[in-house]
């Protein structure tokens, strides 16, 4: 390549289009990192949000089946019903985003099977189901921890009791073990994704950092490059005019000149080969 | 001393890098674009950009000194070094600062010695260049440069009597253009012949081409946790041993032979010594493993023990067994042929076998000269007398390469290493081997060995590839202007 102005253009955009590499690369990987951040984010507070909805439908649930069993009122029917399908919502929005949807089987088989000890239990031919409510509210009440005596009941009374002891409380708490573990697992998940974006951030900042390593060092190769074929040889070039114009020396630079340095010392020796014939010529 | 000519030299180097990178970013991409594309493919770009900018300013010489010669040549040693570690760098995982710098360290002296406790974890496009590192360190970094960029001129012979040790040049009777274009012969020969072997014997290419360029450049670079041993297959092991062989070999020899020179393989002294010493020791280590009821059959015995007496002696470190768990006089056997490495003028490291047989001769002649004290005694290799200078040079270096591996040992030991695997990661690194004993083992690695010694061991790496004194000569430069 020839041309002073032609090297230091290219070393000059060189050093540009590196600067312009490693700010996208940084803006690309801070990107990617900021959009995992969010994502990781994101997901964990939705699915914190699902799991407290799904818990709170439970607890309606179970609410509703008390009212259904101890007051026989039939309005509850609904709200269980509602119940299920909020469940059964909230489990189909998890679904469509899960990236691993057979993790989800395990929640999907809990509500389901709430939803089976129910209807086995309107459908069965016990005709006095408010009859069992005393011993029910026993039980419910007794299980959140007042003291509360036995009325006692009957054969209806018993089974209903023996029905929510032993099936619907098994099957609601099976539910809300499988909500509660559905949200353990989604911090077990999180864990290596937070682990990963750790990784992503070192992979982020190793290759900003060696770009501006590689940056330096050309920045500091560009620096010794001017200074040895523009900088000195000026200065070479100079020195040499000087000392032949004040003392009459020859003119004669020291060093290797290239491009257009060399072509200028050339003009100048020609310039001063034509003043010397010129003295000569005015002598004579 | 010039320095721009330096940076432009060394930017040539790097540009040979950057080419072998810019290939392993192409066999990324055509793996699906696995993880290691895009570190490769900007490590390539860097290392481009940082060995073109010299030659925009720096032009065209006729001539470089010595002086200049031992700068570039170990100066393109450590740059590559240097540049070879941003793409694990960039990749991450197990690559820390430090670990980055021993895996590309390790690579391009041929040492063969990981700190990955995974290997199978890396994309293909970053286990192709770890083998390619290798490749290139193999034929010497600036041999290849040789090699492949005609532009050099007569800067070559220059470059090329610094790269190459004096006892290397001894077989070479040729042109130094003539010695470049051998080099290349049966360097890319070799590794072509090992490839198309290895697919036959059952590989899958990648692995084919990665086991054969890490086998011909005596690295021992695997693309599997448990090395050769992972493949099982007696034809597999047979050809890497038939290829780390021939890698050991004085490549001016093997030309020669096929050529049908005089000086060839059959009449070499030191390939027959080389020879001998792996038949003795593979029988020894063979007999002391069936004798310990190691291994069932002698037979079997022999098979593990030829594998890995081929494998250490010609500093590839392949591995087909757990040598930490074999008795002690097959561990001391392993590491007498770690020490005293193959022939000169190959791509292995050590003492090499060559010097070993000179020593052998010198004292010899010293008991001859102490009963016959007025006899001229001269000593020969191969029929040719050698100089005194040269027998000089050889003693030395032997001391110090000794006293290197027992101030390494001293290092290791002070840092909390056991004596066994202080000396044996020395002797390892320094005679370019990669596995050595005890918390290094053939089916270990470095990964937990701590970092100060980890730097240590990459500059014993260092020392043994360029043969101690190149890399010293560096720190002694009287005038740097």
């Amino acid at each position: 390549m020839k041309g002073i102005g032609k090297r230091v253009t290219i070393g000059f955009l060189s050093i540009v289009a590196l600067l312009f590499v490693s700010g996208m690369i940084s803006l690309f990987e801070l990107g990617n990192m900021s959009n995992d951040t969010e994502m990781i984010l994101s997901a964990s507070r939705r699915n914190m949000e699902i799991a407290k909805d799904m818990l709170k439908s439970a607890g309606e649930h179970s609410s509703a089946v008390v009212h259904l069993v101890v007051f026989g009122d039939k309005n509850y029917e609904d709200v269980c019903r509602r119940s299920i399908s909020n469940l059964e919502g909230k489990l189909a929005t998890v679904r469509s985003e899960a990236t691993d949807a057979s993790r989800l089987d395990s929640l999907a088989f809990g509500i389901e099977q709430l939803q089976h000890v129910v209807d086995e239990y309107m459908s069965a031919p016990v005709a006095p189901k408010h009859e069992v409510a005393d011993s029910v509210a026993v039980a419910t009440v007794g299980a959140e921890g007042v003291m509360v005596a036995d009325l006692g009941a009957d054969v209806a009374a018993r089974s209903g009791k023996e029905w929510y002891d032993t099936r619907y409380k098994y099957a609601y708490n099976e539910l809300v073990e499988r909500i509660q573990s559905f949200m353990t697992h989604t911090h077990s998940v999180l864990a290596p994704r937070a682990e990963q974006l750790n990784k992503n951030a070192y992979r982020s900042v190793a290759p900003v950092f060696i770009s501006l390593i590689v940056m330096i060092a050309i920045v500091l190769m560009f620096y010794y490059f001017i200074s040895v074929y523009c900088v000195r040889p000026m200065k070479k070039i100079n020195r040499a005019l000087s000392d032949y114009l004040s003392f009459r020396l020859p003119f004669n630079v020291k060093g290797e000149l290239i491009d257009e340095f060399k072509e200028l010392s050339d003009n100048i020796e020609i310039l001063i080969g034509m003043s010397k014939q010129q003295d000569n010529i005015n002598k004579k | 001393m010039r320095f721009s000519i330096i940076l432009r030299y060394v930017g040539t180097v790097m540009l040979c890098v950057s080419a072998f990178m810019a290939v392993s970013a192409g066999i990324s991409l055509w793996n699906n674009s696995d993880s290691g594309f895009y570190p490769l493919l900007l490590s390539s770009l860097l290392t481009l950009l940082l060995g073109a900018f010299p030659m925009l300013f720096v032009p065209k010489v006729n001539s470089i000194t010595n002086k200049e010669g031992f700068v570039i040549v170990v100066g393109s040693w450590v740059l590559a070094c240097v540049v070879g570690m941003f793409p694990y760098l960039i990749w991450g995982g197990e690559f820390s600062l430090v670990n980055a710098w021993f895996e590309s360290v390790s690579g391009f002296t041929t040492t063969g010695a990981s700190i990955l406790d995974d290997i199978e974890e890396l994309p293909q496009g970053m286990l192709f260049w770890r083998a390619a590192s290798a490749w290139i360190g193999g034929v010497g970094v600036v041999m290849f440069a040789l090699v492949i960029l005609p532009s050099l001129g007569t800067n070559k012979m220059a470059l090329s009597n610094i790269e190459l040790s004096s006892l290397a040049k001894d077989n070479y009777r040729y042109r130094t253009q003539i010695i470049v274009r051998i080099l290349l012969v049966v360097y890319v020969g070799m590794t072509v012949v090992t490839l198309a072997l290895l697919k036959v014997a059952g590989m899958r290419w990648f692995d084919a081409v990665t086991h054969a360029m890490s086998a011909i450049s005596t690295c021992g670079f695997s693309v599997k946790n448990a090395s050769v041993g992972f493949y099982d297959n007696i034809w597999i092991e047979l050809i890497l041993v038939g290829a780390m062989f021939a890698g050991s070999l004085h490549f001016g020899l093997i030309y020669a032979t096929f050529t049908r020179k005089a000086n060839n393989i059959f009449r070499s002294e030191v390939v027959r010594g080389y020879i001998g010493i792996i038949l003795v020791c593979s029988i020894c280590v063979a007999i002391s493993l069936f004798a310990a009821d190691i291994y069932p059959t002698i037979w079997s015995a022999l098979r593990k023990a030829g594998f890995q007496v081929v494998s250490l002696i010609s500093t590839t470190g392949f591995a087909t067994a757990d040598t930490n768990l074999w008795p002690p006089f097959a561990i001391i056997l392993l590491i007498f042929v770690s020490i005293i490495c193959a022939c000169a003028g190959s791509t292995s490291g050590g003492i090499k076998v060559d010097r070993a047989l000179l020593s052998g001769k010198l004292l010899v002649a010293k008991i001859r000269r102490q009963q016959h004290p007025n006899a001229v005694i001269r000593i020969r290799v191969d029929g040719v007398t050698q100089e005194n200078e040269q027998l000089h040079s050889v003693i030395l270096f032997v001391v110090v390469y000794l006293a290197l591996l027992l101030i390494g040992t001293i290092f290791g030991t002070a840092f909390g290493q056991d004596l066994m695997t202080a000396f044996s990661s020395s002797v390892a690194c320094m005679g370019n081997v990669g596995p050595g004993f005890g918390e290094v083992g053939s089916m270990s690695n470095y990964s937990d060995v701590p970092v100060i010694l980890k730097l240590k061991d990459t500059i014993l790496m260092l020392m043994g590839r360029l043969e101690i004194f190149g890399f010293i000569q560096l720190f002694f430069i009287k005038s740097w202007r």
